[in-house]
């Protein structure tokens, strides 16, 4: 299938300085992409080129296979920005109407887009209220309906959680499931991985204008784990499965057992340890239980530790910044 | 995906429906008409005083000082209120952070541009319109050309659209309204009171001392226009004192000022220069060349890339600068020499 954005060596600079270099991104159809960055990364940069809003100073995007040209890309995206801003004096139906308009859909279809949107974005209670008595939670979802009101196949969604609370959160991510399982992709940005990562079947993580990993969430997490971790809690004898495995640790690998980097008591859980380990597979992890319960020990939990993804992101771009 | 459909400017639409909501439009539309019914009240008791100190007041003088006196302050009104209404326009679409949307609309920015002109300044027609009724009291009077009065509102929306648009350009050029703002009413001051100001020196620097500015230094002051389109011939015989230019029995304060440029005094007597002529010309002129730099700075890239709709504006500025040549006989004053011939 087609990818839905594709680009090629995007490049843009502001003067002599590098938003964006190089970037080479593609987004299936279908498919919900966070781009995830610290601040000034490069993802409204980005967003704003795939929007058409922006010239870029070299490389080439395709947005479900059409080369972009200047002002090509209005009817191909819907764009969320990160700080937009509504038209405070209309009424909830007027700010919708008016951007239908704004795409020339005719009267009848007109009208029949705003009610569907309003009952997608929940909004339909509010349709005759001004604009500006809606909280932050609505705006945004009645944003992010203005950038549908074309139905377009692609959405590019700017930070669209910022300053959400909890709840609006929950129910942005109803919406953009809503919105994957009507066939549309969506790029989404944000600098908080944790807003996105239950959400996105994919990820690409930039910094400094450049991607620096990206793949399914899993793949993403595969590609930046350092060796992993095992949490083992045991029945009795924590003692006694603590100096088992720091004679691991001490001594060099044995045949199919782990390297054991360090023991760590968990500090939640009393009857826990934290063992980091080099790349380890399941066999190696296998060979290690079984090499515990013949040393006596009672273990009642043995599993991998994921390292947070939050903790992956900001390792990740500490380390790059 | 859907089929685009020919329909009303969405911007217009958006605008018409928002601008008259709330108090406010309605309070300026009320102060509007109670300043302008007060000038003609005013203007009514100048000329009875005058009665009151022997003068004989005729009812066509009446007539004719209230169109200048009304005709004055509508003038003034739209000279405030143009470029305020539109050095927002775009810059306001900025700050509020709308202007990207728009922009990621299929929105052409020469409709985005229409729309905002037009939006802007129906309302300040729609003052116009509403100024008729007091207007039409001076035809109880008499005494008012009614081709001075043709020529007068056709003034009054030049000024609306050539302001309105110095406005609209500012708003493009400039992020924030504030400077947008400044800027325009900058323009304006240098246009109006610059002009007026360096009419009324000239005669001190010129050689030899004591020459009449050129008319060309007035062309776009909207007032000196006006001022040429309700003046009357200044009176050759000092007895039919009535005939006075400009303000009849100089009854309305500060009008007499504008008098600079426009009455020019030649071997015959005084006469009424038409300068209106070259403003008619020169304020569609001015126009498209504000819309065209508009136009362009008003892309989000690639601003000065030649484009399809420069030929447009090309074409009309070809068009007027002909009209201007062919009709340079009209409206091109070269200096107060023969009086009678240029009054019109």
């Amino acid at each position: 299938m087609t990818p839905a954005i594709e680009t090629t060596n995007l490049t843009r600079r502001y003067g002599g300085t590098v938003a964006l270099s190089n970037l080479n991104l593609t987004v299936e159809q279908g498919s919900i992409f966070g781009f995830i960055g610290p601040n000034g990364a490069g993802k409204t940069t980005t967003l704003r080129l795939l929007a058409g809003l922006l010239e870029p100073t070299g490389g080439t995007i395709r947005l479900m296979g059409q080369l972009l040209r200047p002002g090509g890309a209005q009817r191909l995206v819907g764009y969320m920005p990160d700080f937009f801003g509504v038209y405070d004096d209309l009424r909830v139906w007027e700010y919708l109407d008016f951007f239908a308009r704004c795409y020339g859909l005719d009267g009848a279809t007109r009208k029949r887009t705003v009610d569907e949107l309003l009952a997608l974005v929940d909004l339909s209670p509010k349709r005759n209220a001004f604009v500006q008595s809606l909280s932050r939670g609505m705006q945004q979802r009645l944003c992010l309906a203005h950038a549908l009101v074309h139905n377009p196949p692609v959405l590019l969604l700017d930070e669209p959680a910022s300053g959400l609370d909890p709840r609006a959160r929950v129910e942005l991510r109803e919406l953009l499931r809503a919105l994957r399982e009507m066939g549309k992709t969506v790029l989404l940005s944000s600098h908080i991985l944790s807003e996105l990562a239950e959400v996105c079947t994919e990820i690409g993580i930039i910094e400094s204008g450049q991607i620096v990993v990206s793949g399914s969430v899993d793949d993403v997490r595969r590609q930046l784990q350092q060796g992993s971790k095992l949490r083992i809690r045991v029945l009795r004898d924590l003692d006694t499965a603590e100096t088992v495995l720091r004679k691991l640790a001490n001594a060099p690998a044995s045949s199919g057992l782990p390297y054991v980097r360090s023991v760590q008591l968990d500090l939640v859980d009393p009857r826990a340890l934290v063992i980091e380990l080099e790349q380890t597979d399941d066999a190696e992890q296998a060979a290690l239980l079984t090499y515990l319960i013949g040393q006596g020990i009672a273990i009642s939990e043995f599993r991998v530790q994921a390292e947070n993804l939050e903790e992956l992101f900001l390792r990740l771009t500490t380390t790059s910044a | 995906m859907h089929r685009f459909h020919p329909q009303p400017n969405p911007i217009i639409v958006r605008e018409l429906r928002t601008r008259m909501r709330g108090g406010r439009p309605y309070l300026i539309l009320s102060l509007f008409l109670v300043l302008l019914a007060l000038t003609g009240v005013g203007v009514y008791q100048l000329m009875l005083q005058q009665t009151r100190i022997g003068v004989a007041v005729l009812s066509p003088q009446v007539g004719q000082a209230l169109f200048k006196g009304l005709a004055f302050v509508e003038l003034l009104l739209i000279v405030v209120l143009a470029p305020a209404l539109t050095s927002g326009a775009v810059s306001g679409e900025r700050e509020q952070l709308t202007y990207d949307m728009l922009l990621a609309t299929p929105l052409q920015p020469g409709q985005l541009l229409w729309g905002k002109l037009i939006a802007a300044l129906s309302y300040l027609l729609l003052l116009i319109f509403a100024a008729v009724p007091v207007f039409s009291v001076m035809l109880i009077f008499g005494g008012v050309d009614p081709r001075s009065l043709v020529k007068a509102v056709i003034l009054l929306f030049a000024t609306t659209i050539t302001f309105g648009a110095i406005g609209l350009c500012a708003s493009t050029l400039f992020r924030r309204t504030v400077w947008a703002t400044a800027v325009t009413y900058g323009v304006v001051l240098l246009v109006v009171g610059g002009s007026l100001t360096l009419a009324s020196v000239w005669g001190q620097f010129s050689s030899p001392p004591g020459q009449q500015p050129p008319p060309y230094l007035l062309y776009l002051n909207p007032f000196s226009a006006l001022f040429a389109i309700t003046g009357l011939a200044p009176p050759i015989d000092p007895a039919m004192s009535f005939m006075g230019y400009a303000d009849p029995l100089g009854a309305l304060p500060f009008i007499g000022m504008l008098a600079q440029g426009v009455i020019a005094y030649g071997p015959n007597g005084a006469v009424v220069v038409p300068i209106y002529r070259a403003t008619f010309l020169a304020y569609p002129l001015l126009t498209v060349l504000f819309g065209w730099l508009s136009a362009h700075l008003i892309l989000p890239y690639k601003r000065w890339h030649p484009r399809w709709s420069d030929l447009v504006f090309l074409l009309l500025v070809l068009s007027l600068l002909a009209v201007g040549y062919i009709t340079q006989e009209w409206w091109l004053i070269a200096a107060p020499v023969q009086p009678g011939g240029w009054a019109g």
